[in-house]
This record gives structure tokens, C-alpha cells and sequence, in this order.
């Protein structure tokens, strides 16, 4: 009971590079970013504010440009905010479409031909007047989703997706290639447009329309393909995929407990979300289903051993990153200090949206990881040279 | 990204500009209780029980529809940002707890589609029918018959039509006098001036032409169950300008009332914001200049 705790000691004061009271440049664990962007899309869920979604817009901005590394994922951002775009046209353009009706109190914009159906089917239209506060509507509600994306776009941006397969589990090594493949999918994809755009440049090619399409979604395809095989290649020779010393039967157990506590999980996820499901469908499930589901890792897991070279360590930032989106999205769900009406601001009738200020101050805060995060690396020669001669 | 600016500023500028408009006055003809008889006019009734609140019935001329009789007369509602003001999310009259629309924005968020277990369900009942038909059609599709009553009640239903029946009856609810009491003229028909739709609105199938046997089914069999209040007696009293109330729910008349004044709002949380997202933006663009030079 008396022993007394070994605290770490700090490194000998010769052994600190002199930074000039700057912090020392290094790239914050993937995780924490993950963690940041997932809060902050939730928050983004809970609100239809545009005021708050075009906050949520800027700080993103900020916080990319502070603390982007020069790595070639990290320059795709501008893809995902065309992707944002070609969402919220797509939701104006269906709004517009499938008309949800005009009030005489509507401010009438212009008119779409009209295509009558049958007496039977006259729950849905096609065509007919379009009012501003439709579209309005629409727009608004494509931004949220818009905002939501940006955030996934912004994590893929600002976190190493190859670095944040190392915190899997070690009882998903088998399911690690697939898992890698699907998180390093679009970053792969922005990289591919990136370089075939290039070489298209080099070789002046001025096409334009269809035929440009065809010169650049043809190479940009083959070249993902090819990446996620090398990527698949190298990981299995590094030893993923392998079942390691596990017996056949220690195996089929870990793969019936995940099973079984996926569907837990799904099902106990369709009772809390619907109301009308038996009450035992809800929480009892999904903790069954979650209790299972750790069995299962801890099995599998228990089979695997792996080492570490280089670890990306947990410290100070990486709390406070990931503390300031959780601690946003926390504020915006709570309700507390603002009225929830705020935050759904009504479009029928038309009026100014007011922006709340604890929401508001809480969108900033998750801004603030645009200095709580280290300054990335700044290297010399960009990790897309190297990659690139490989 | 200078396009999506431009976008966003033009949108923005839509929308001030159509602030700035005023908007034309609603201009359905809601009409005092006593106006509605057996062949006139629609009884339209919305249940606040769940709130602890009368089920209110009001009187509207024909021809209108279902959205038309729930935005007339101090009635007001609010749709979902998911289908537009089609979908009835929330309903006030300005006469219940000044005009406040339930469910309110901490019950629902009215965002998107609320679910079958909490929203507001919409019956019909044709001229001198016992029972509530669900109706097939949405509010602003739907046109009611004279002589018929529209009832919305909130709370949950399925879909074999077992829960979530409305508990008062059609004829605790529709009017009973055969010409139109209470003073005043008597409101002819069709004399309702409300603005012109824009072209090519679509107001959905024609309605029905009343049937004129008002009193044809007259036995009601409260074993069928179709009617969960056996003891709401519905036989036709033509004198009674109010219904008779059961003990569970108070229905009280509506009185025709001024629409809420709607207040469009300060741009001035728009303007702090725009100055805010510039801010921020200008932050970012610092810090990537300064990148670019470092570099």
C-alpha cells in the first residue's frame, strides 16, 4: 500500500532541441482527429441552422490549413467540398422536383411543367410552382448533410489513414485489410485525380467535356485499383490477415461471438431508434450485443501478438483535440442555456435565422484544435516525391 | 469556391429581398361556429388532449382544403424542413395558449418526418357519418365536402387502424342546425375570395359531391367497436349549437381570430455572422499564406 508511484522524469535539459519557445513540429494521433471530426459532425447533426453550418464550414477551413501536412491526402479537402456541393444541388434540385405544395403565403419563384398523376397516386407530385421557401428549405437541409460530409472529408484530411490502422484491435488483423481498404478509399481516390490530372498537364492534354471524363475516370480507377492491391500486398507480407497460432476452434468461437454481437448491435440500434419496437429491443439488446462483441476481440485477441515500431503517443494535445470536439458536440446536445427551437430555425414562414450564442461559442471551441494541435512536420522533401518513385 | 460564394450571396439576397415583401394576408373565409349546418360548410376540429388542452372545432366555407381550414382563422401550422409545409407537424390557434403550436420544438424538432408513434393524425367524417375514416390524402390535397367534419388528433397509430381511433365521436363534434344561426347572414356558399394560386398548382382529385341523405345511417352499433365512446349519445339534436361534452374531453368553438403576427426577424445575427465566417476564414488564409512562404 506504501509504494510510492514512479512519476516519469523529464529528459535531461540537453537532449530538448532548442525550438525557440515554438512547439515541436509532429504529426497528432490519428485517432484524436477521428475523434474531433466524428464529434463535430454529430453536432452538425442536431442542427439546421445555416448560421451554425456555415460556422461549422469555416472553422473546418481553419483548422485544415493550420494543421495539414503536406502528405498527398492531406490536399484533397476541395474534393470534398465539391462532393458538398453536388449534395446540396442534388437535395434543391429533388425539392424543386417532387413539389411538397405551395401556400398562397409562399413567395412564388417560378414554375416546373406539371405532370399530372392518377386520382390513386395523388400523394406525390411532379412538377408545378416552386416557392422560395422550398428551396430555401432544401438547401438548408443539404447543407447540414453537406457540413456532415465536410467533417469526414476534414478527418481524412488531417489524419495519416495508413497510422490509424494501428490502434485496431488485435483480433480484427484479419478483418484489417478490408478495414484499412475502406477508410483509405477516398483519400486514395483524391490522390489518383490528383496525379492523373498532372500527367494529363504534362502531356498538354486539353480535352474537354466527355472525352476528358474518359481520359481521366478510366486511369483514375486502375490506379486506385492497383494502390489497394499493392496497399493488400504489403500488409499481408508484414502479417496481417494471418490467424496466427489460433486453433480452429478458438477461431469459429471468436467469429460466432463477433456474429452474434453484431447483431446485438443492430438490433438493440432499430429498437432504441424505433418507437414502436418491444421495449427488451432497445438497451438490453445492445449491451448484449456489446458485451459480445468485446468477448469476441478479447478472444481473438488473446492469439496475437504484434509489436510496435515508433508508437504514436497519447499525450496532452491529443486529449485536448479530442476534448474540444466532444466537449462542442456535448454543448449542442445538452440544451443548455439556448432554446432548442434555435437551432431548427422555422422557413415557413420566412424569417432572419438568429444564431444562438452558446451553440455558436461552442462550434469555436471546436475550432480551437487549429492551435491546440502541434504544427505538422514540415518536410523538406513531401512524402508524395518518395511515394511516387516507388 | 468564389462560385459557391456567389451562390450562397445570391440566395441570401433572395431571401432579404423577399423578407422585404410584404405578405399577402391569408384570405380564406373562417366563419363563426354557428355559421356551419348539416349541408354547409366543413367543421374543422383539432384535439389537444394530449397537452391537457379542449378539443377545438372551427368553421370554414367549402371549397377549400384540409392545409387551406388549419390556416384560417387564427389557425396556424408548422411543416417539416424534410417535406415542406405539406406534412402538418405542429398546429396552434391563436386563441389556445397564445397561439402556441404544439408539438413544441423540445417535443419535436419537426426536421424531419415525425414518427408513427407522435404526429398528428387527420380523420374524416362525410356528412351525418359515425365513424372516422383515416384519410388517404395529405392536408393540402384533400378537399372536404360541405357538410363533413375534419378532425386531427395527435398521437400514435398502425397501420391496422387498432390504435391511436380518435375517442370523440362525428357528432359530438359537427354542426347539427340545418340553416346557419347565431346572427349574421347566413354565409353563401363559395363567396370566398383567397388569393390565386400560382399557375399550374395541382389542388389534387376533385372532391366528392355530397350525398344528399345526411340522415340515411342512423344505427350505430357501438358493439362493432369501431367507436371506442359507446356512451356519446349521437343522435341529432338540431337546436344545440354545442355538443354535448363527454367527462374525458372538453370540445369548445373557435372563435374566427386574427392570424398571429409574424415577426420576420433582425438580419443582424446574419450580419455577425458573415463578419465571424470572415474572420475565421481570414484566420485560415493567414495561416496558409504564411505556409506557402515558410516553405
Amino acid at each position: 500500500m506504501s509504494r510510492s508511484t514512479v512519476t516519469a522524469k523529464p529528459p535531461a535539459p540537453g537532449l530538448v532541441p532548442d525550438t525557440r519557445g515554438r512547439r515541436l513540429p509532429r504529426t497528432l494521433h490519428p485517432v484524436a482527429w477521428w475523434i474531433w471530426a466524428l464529434a463535430l459532425a454529430t453536432a452538425v447533426s442536431r442542427t439546421n441552422n445555416p448560421l451554425l453550418l456555415f460556422l461549422v464550414l469555416a472553422v473546418l477551413g481553419y483548422v485544415i490549413s493550420m494543421r495539414r501536412t503536406e502528405a498527398p491526402w492531406a490536399r484533397g479537402f476541395a474534393y470534398y467540398l465539391y462532393l458538398a456541393l453536388t449534395v446540396v444541388a442534388i437535395r434543391v434540385v429533388f425539392r424543386a422536383v417532387f413539389a411538397t405544395g405551395i401556400t398562397p403565403r409562399d413567395h412564388f419563384l417560378f414554375s416546373l411543367p406539371h405532370i399530372p398523376t392518377p386520382d390513386w397516386y395523388a400523394g406525390i407530385q411532379l412538377g408545378g410552382p416552386v416557392s422560395l421557401e422550398a428551396l430555401l428549405s432544401a438547401a438548408t437541409d443539404g447543407l447540414r448533410l453537406a457540413c456532415m460530409l465536410c467533417c469526414v472529408g476534414a478527418a481524412n484530411t488531417l489524419a495519416n489513414p495508413k497510422r490509424a490502422l494501428r490502434v485496431l484491435p488485435g483480433a480484427l488483423y484479419e478483418l484489417g485489410v478490408a478495414v484499412t481498404v475502406s477508410i483509405s478509399v477516398a483519400p486514395q481516390l483524391v490522390q489518383s485525380v490528383q496525379r492523373v490530372r498532372r500527367a494529363r498537364r504534362l502531356r498538354a492534354g486539353r480535352h474537354k467535356g466527355l472525352r476528358a471524363l474518359r481520359g481521366i475516370v478510366v486511369p483514375v480507377l486502375e490506379d486506385a485499383l492497383e494502390r489497394s492491391l499493392r496497399l493488400a500486398a504489403a500488409m499481408d507480407s508484414r502479417g496481417y490477415g494471418r490467424a496466427g497460432t489460433a486453433t480452429r476452434r478458438s477461431r469459429r468461437m471468436t467469429g460466432a461471438l463477433m456474429l452474434l454481437g453484431m447483431c446485438g448491435l443492430c438490433a438493440g440500434a432499430y429498437g432504441l431508434l424505433d418507437a414502436t419496437a418491444p421495449q427488451l429491443l432497445g438497451l438490453p439488446a445492445l449491451a448484449a450485443g456489446a458485451a459480445l462483441c468485446v468477448a469476441g476481440l478479447r478472444l481473438g485477441g488473446r492469439r496475437v501478438t504484434r509489436t510496435t515500431y515508433r508508437a504514436d503517443p497519447w499525450l496532452f494535445p491529443e486529449w485536448a483535440v479530442a476534448g474540444c470536439g466532444v466537449l462542442s458536440a456535448a454543448l449542442l446536445f445538452s440544451g443548455a442555456g439556448f432554446d432548442a427551437a434555435e437551432l431548427n430555425p422555422s422557413i415557413y414562414p420566412l424569417s432572419w435565422p438568429t444564431l444562438p450564442p452558446v451553440p455558436a461559442a461552442a462550434i469555436l471551441l471546436a475550432g480551437a484544435a487549429g492551435f491546440l494541435a502541434p504544427p505538422p512536420t514540415a518536410s523538406r522533401v513531401p512524402a508524395q516525391r518518395t511515394e511516387e518513385t516507388t | 469556391m468564389t462560385a459557391h460564394l456567389a451562390r450562397v450571396a445570391t440566395a441570401l439576397g433572395l431571401a432579404a429581398a423577399a423578407l422585404a415583401v410584404t405578405t399577402s394576408p391569408a384570405g380564406a373565409a373562417p366563419q363563426p361556429m354557428g355559421q356551419c349546418t348539416t349541408s354547409s360548410g366543413v367543421v374543422l376540429a383539432v384535439d389537444f388532449s394530449h397537452w391537457g388542452g379542449p378539443v377545438y372545432r372551427s368553421c370554414g366555407t367549402t371549397p377549400t382544403t384540409g392545409y387551406e381550414l388549419l390556416n384560417q382563422g387564427g389557425w396556424a401550422t408548422t411543416g417539416t424542413g424534410h417535406d415542406g409545409p405539406a406534412f402538418i407537424c405542429r398546429i396552434g390557434y391563436s386563441g389556445y395558449q397564445g397561439g402556441k403550436q404544439y408539438p413544441t420544438p423540445q417535443q419535436d424538432d419537426c426536421v424531419l418526418t415525425p414518427p408513427a408513434s407522435a404526429y398528428w393524425s387527420y380523420w374524416h367524417a362525410g356528412p351525418g357519418a359515425d365513424t372516422w375514416e383515416y384519410s388517404q390524402l395529405g392536408a393540402m390535397l384533400y378537399k372536404p365536402e360541405p357538410g363533413s367534419v375534419d378532425l386531427w388528433i395527435f398521437g400514435g397509430t398502425d397501420i391496422e387502424g387498432t390504435r391511436g381511433r380518435p375517442t370523440v365521436t362525428p357528432g359530438q363534434l359537427r354542426a347539427h342546425n340545418d340553416r346557419p344561426t347565431g346572427g349574421g347572414q347566413p354565409a353563401p356558399e363559395d363567396s370566398r375570395s383567397a388569393p390565386a394560386l400560382p399557375p399550374g398548382t395541382d389542388t389534387g382529385p376533385a372532391p366528392k359531391r355530397p350525398t344528399p341523405t345526411p340522415s340515411a345511417p342512423v344505427s350505430p352499433s357501438p358493439s362493432t367497436s369501431a367507436s371506442p365512446s359507446p356512451s356519446a349519445t349521437a343522435t341529432p339534436t338540431p337546436s344545440a349549437s354545442t355538443a354535448a361534452p363527454t367527462p374525458r374531453t372538453r370540445v369548445l368553438d373557435a372563435a374566427p381570430a386574427a392570424d398571429a403576427e409574424h415577426d420576420a426577424g433582425s438580419y443582424l445575427p446574419a450580419v455577425a455572422t458573415g463578419a465571424l465566417v470572415l474572420l475565421v476564414g481570414g484566420a485560415a488564409v493567414y495561416a496558409a499564406r504564411r505556409r506557402r512562404r515558410t516553405e
